[in-house]
C-alpha cells in the first residue's frame, strides 16, 4: 500500500513539475493572444472587464451539451467577452481558438444559410447573430436584445475583431478535390462526426460510414443545368485503408444492399446514389438526377484525387 | 448491433422508418392501449401570462401553477395539493435552468418556492439552483426535488426538457452525450436523485422550437405559447413537449423541419430505463385555460 502511495506521489510530482507547466504555458499563450485580438473599445462599446475563458472540458459550464459540437472539432479555447454601451443592450462575443484554419472553417461551415456580410474569410449574419472565421479563429457576435441599431453594432464589432487577425488561413485540403462545375460554394461543410453529417444530410442514426475524430469529411451540393433539385457529394478521408474498406462495405450493405458492381442505385425518391472506394477515401453521390450524373460526379472527384494528391 | 435493424434515410423515404424504429426500441406501438394505463399531464395556458411589454405576470404564473397542480392531483385547494407532494420536514431542491438566453422564468421559480413554503417547509430548507447544485448543501441533503425548466430544442439531444435538466447532477455531463444523449435517464437512478422528484414542470411561457447553430438563441424561432406542462412522469412531460415543438415547427415553416438529432433519450427513458411513458397514445393531456393556438 505504501509503495503504491509513493508511486502515485512520484508520478503526480513529475506531472505537476514538468508537463503541467508546459500545458499551462501553452494555454496562457493562447489566452494572451486572444485577449489582444479582441479590442477593448469599439466606437462607443467598451469591454466590461469580466472576460471568461473556457477550454474543452470547462466549455460545458458555459453552453451545456452544445459544447459537443465545438469539441467535435479541435477547439482549444473560448474567450467570452461582453461589450457594453449606455442605453444599449450588451453585445456578446464568443471567440474560439480552433487550433487550425481548417477547423475554424469547419465549425463556421456548420451553418451558412444567411447573409454573407463579408467579414473575415467567411461570414453569415441572420437573426441577430454574426458568425465568421479568419485564420484559426471562429467568432459568434450577438446582442442580448435587439434594437434598430443591433445589426450595425454587431457588424462593427465583428469587423474590428477580424481586422485585428492579421493572418488568413487555408481551407481544408479536401476542398481541392471537389469538382467545380455546378458546385455551390456556400454549401461546403467540413466535419468529423456522423452527427454533423446527419444535421446536413441524414443517412442513418447508426454511424455506417465509421466517422470519428480521425476522419475528415466534406459534404457539398451541386445543381446541374436544367435541374431544380440539389445533388450531394460526400468525400471522407480515413486514416488507414482497412478502416476505409470496412466503412465502405458497411455503408453499401446497409444503405444500398441491392447495388451491383457499379455501386449505383436508384433510391425511393427517384434519385440516384453512387458510392466508390478510392485508396483511403470513400466518395458518395446522393440524390443525383440520373445514374449518369451520379457517376460523372464520382468520376470527376476521383480524377481530382489522382491529379492533386501530394 | 446484432438483431437490431439499421434505420436509414431510405426507410424514411419508404415510410417504414417508424415501424423499424418501433421494432428497434421494442416500442409499444402495436400494443393495445387500455384507458387505465394512461399517464396524466396537465397543459395550462393563459393569454395574459406575458404583457404587451414582454414582461411575465407573476400573479398569472402563480394562478397557472396552482390550477395546473390542482388539476393534476384532483384537489381544489392548491396548498392542499402541494401538501400531497411535499412534507413539512422535507429538504427541497428546485432544479431550475439558468441558460442565459432562455432561463426558467424567475416568476415561476418564486411561485413554486411559495407553494413549497405553504406546504410547511421553511425557507432555509429550500434552494433553487442549476449549475452549482453539486456543491449546494440543500441539494446534497435534499429529500425532495421539483424539476422545472423551459422547453427548447437542443443541438445534441434533440430537445431540452425535464430529462435533460438533471444532467447537472453528474460531475461529467459529457459522459451522457453519446447516442444523442440517450443515457440521460440513467441519471435518475443516481443516489442524489433517485426517488426524490415530486413534480416535473416544463415552462412553455416561451418555447424555442427551432435553432440555428449549436447554442444560439434566435428570436425568430421563439414562441410566446404562455403555458405550463405539469406532470409526475418526466418522460410523459418530455414526450408531449417534443410533440409540441414539432407542431410549432410545422406551424411556422409549413413543413416538419427536422431537429439536429432525434430526441432518442425520451424513448430510451421509457423502453430501456423504465422511467415513464413516451407513447403519446398512453398520455392523457388535460388542457386547461386559454385554447387559441394550442396545437396539441
Amino acid at each position: 500500500m505504501r509503495v503504491c502511495l509513493l508511486l502515485f506521489l512520484t508520478i503526480w510530482t513529475v506531472l505537476v513539475t514538468t508537463e503541467y507547466p508546459t500545458l499551462s504555458a501553452e494555454k496562457e499563450g493562447r489566452q494572451v493572444t486572444m485577449k489582444r485580438l479582441l479590442p477593448q473599445k469599439v466606437e462607443d462599446y467598451k469591454a466590461d472587464g469580466k472576460d471568461e475563458f473556457y477550454d474543452r472540458n470547462t466549455s460545458f459550464r458555459y453552453m451545456d451539451g452544445a459544447a459537443e459540437l465545438y469539441r467535435s472539432y479541435a477547439f482549444k479555447l473560448l474567450l467570452v467577452r461582453k461589450y457594453v454601451k449606455t442605453n444599449q443592450p450588451p453585445i456578446l462575443v464568443e471567440f474560439f481558438d480552433m487550433d487550425s484554419p481548417a477547423e475554424a472553417f469547419g465549425i463556421f461551415s456548420y451553418e451558412t444559410g444567411e447573409e454573407d456580410v463579408k467579414i473575415g474569410q467567411g461570414s453569415d449574419y441572420g437573426g441577430g447573430l454574426l458568425r465568421f472565421w479568419k485564420g484559426k479563429y471562429f467568432a459568434n457576435v450577438f446582442a442580448e436584445r435587439e434594437t434598430p441599431f443591433t445589426k450595425k453594432d454587431i457588424l462593427t464589432i465583428g469587423e474590428a475583431i477580424a481586422k485585428n487577425i492579421k493572418q488568413d488561413g487555408l481551407k481544408p485540403k479536401l476542398i481541392q478535390y471537389l469538382p467545380e462545375e455546378g458546385l455551390s460554394q456556400k454549401t461546403i461543410r467540413y466535419f468529423h462526426l456522423h452527427q454533423v453529417l446527419n444535421h446536413h444530410y441524414f443517412i442513418s442514426h447508426d454511424n455506417l460510414l465509421g466517422l470519428g475524430p480521425r476522419t475528415n469529411a466534406l459534404l457539398a451540393t451541386y445543381t446541374f443545368a436544367g435541374e431544380k433539385d440539389r445533388t450531394f457529394l460526400l468525400i471522407i478521408q480515413y486514416s488507414d485503408s482497412k478502416q476505409t474498406e470496412k466503412a465502405f462495405h458497411r455503408f453499401v450493405k446497409a444503405y444500398m444492399p441491392e447495388a451491383t458492381s457499379s455501386k449505383t442505385v436508384k433510391t425511393e425518391n427517384g434519385k440516384w446514389t453512387s458510392a466508390r472506394l478510392y485508396q483511403k477515401y470513400v466518395l458518395v453521390a446522393l440524390d443525383a438526377p440520373s445514374q449518369e450524373k451520379a457517376e460523372i460526379l464520382i468520376d470527376s472527384t476521383e480524377k481530382n484525387l489522382k491529379r492533386r494528391q501530394p | 448491433m446484432r438483431g437490431r435493424k439499421t434505420i436509414t434515410r431510405r426507410d424514411f423515404l419508404r415510410g417504414t422508418a417508424y415501424t423499424a424504429l418501433g421494432a428497434t426500441l421494442g416500442s409499444t406501438l402495436s400494443r393495445e392501449i387500455k384507458a387505465e394505463e394512461k399517464v396524466k399531464v396537465i397543459l395550462i395556458r393563459d393569454e395574459n401570462a406575458i404583457d404587451q411589454q414582454g414582461n411575465i405576470n407573476p400573479k398569472i404564473i402563480q394562478k397557472m401553477l396552482d390550477e395546473g397542480v390542482c388539476g393534476l392531483l384532483g384537489e381544489e385547494n392548491p396548498i392542499q395539493a402541494w401538501k400531497k407532494l411535499i412534507k413539512p420536514n422535507d429538504i427541497v431542491g428546485i432544479k431550475s435552468n439558468s441558460w442565459f438566453n432562455l432561463p426558467t422564468p424567475k416568476e415561476l421559480e418564486e411561485a413554486i418556492q411559495q407553494r413549497v413554503m405553504d406546504a410547511g417547509v421553511s425557507k432555509n430548507k429550500i434552494s433553487i439552483d442549476d449549475r452549482g447544485l453539486l456543491s449546494n448543501p440543500i441539494f446534497k441533503s435534499s429529500t425532495a426535488l421539483i424539476n422545472v425548466r423551459p422547453l427548447r430544442t437542443h443541438h445534441w439531444s434533440g430537445i431540452g426538457g425535464c430529462l435533460k435538466n438533471y444532467i447537472m447532477f453528474v460531475a461529467s455531463p459529457w459522459a451522457y452525450h453519446g447516442e444523442s444523449c440517450s443515457p440521460l435517464a440513467s441519471i435518475w437512478s443516481q443516489p442524489l436523485v433517485k426517488g426524490k422528484t415530486r413534480l416535473n414542470i416544463l415552462s412553455l411561457i416561451r418555447t424555442q422550437f427551432y435553432n440555428r447553430g449549436a447554442h444560439h438563441f434566435d428570436r425568430r424561432f421563439v414562441s410566446e405559447y404562455k403555458g405550463l406542462l405539469i406532470g409526475k412522469d418526466p418522460v410523459a412531460v418530455d414526450a408531449v413537449g417534443a410533440r409540441l415543438l414539432q407542431l410549432q415547427r410545422i406551424a411556422h415553416f409549413g413543413e416538419d423541419r427536422p431537429l439536429d438529432t432525434t430526441p432518442k433519450h425520451i424513448f430510451a427513458a421509457d423502453e430501456k430505463y423504465k422511467l415513464g411513458v413516451s407513447d403519446l397514445r398512453r398520455i392523457d393531456i388535460v388542457k386547461l385555460g386559454w385554447t387559441e393556438g394550442t396545437l396539441l
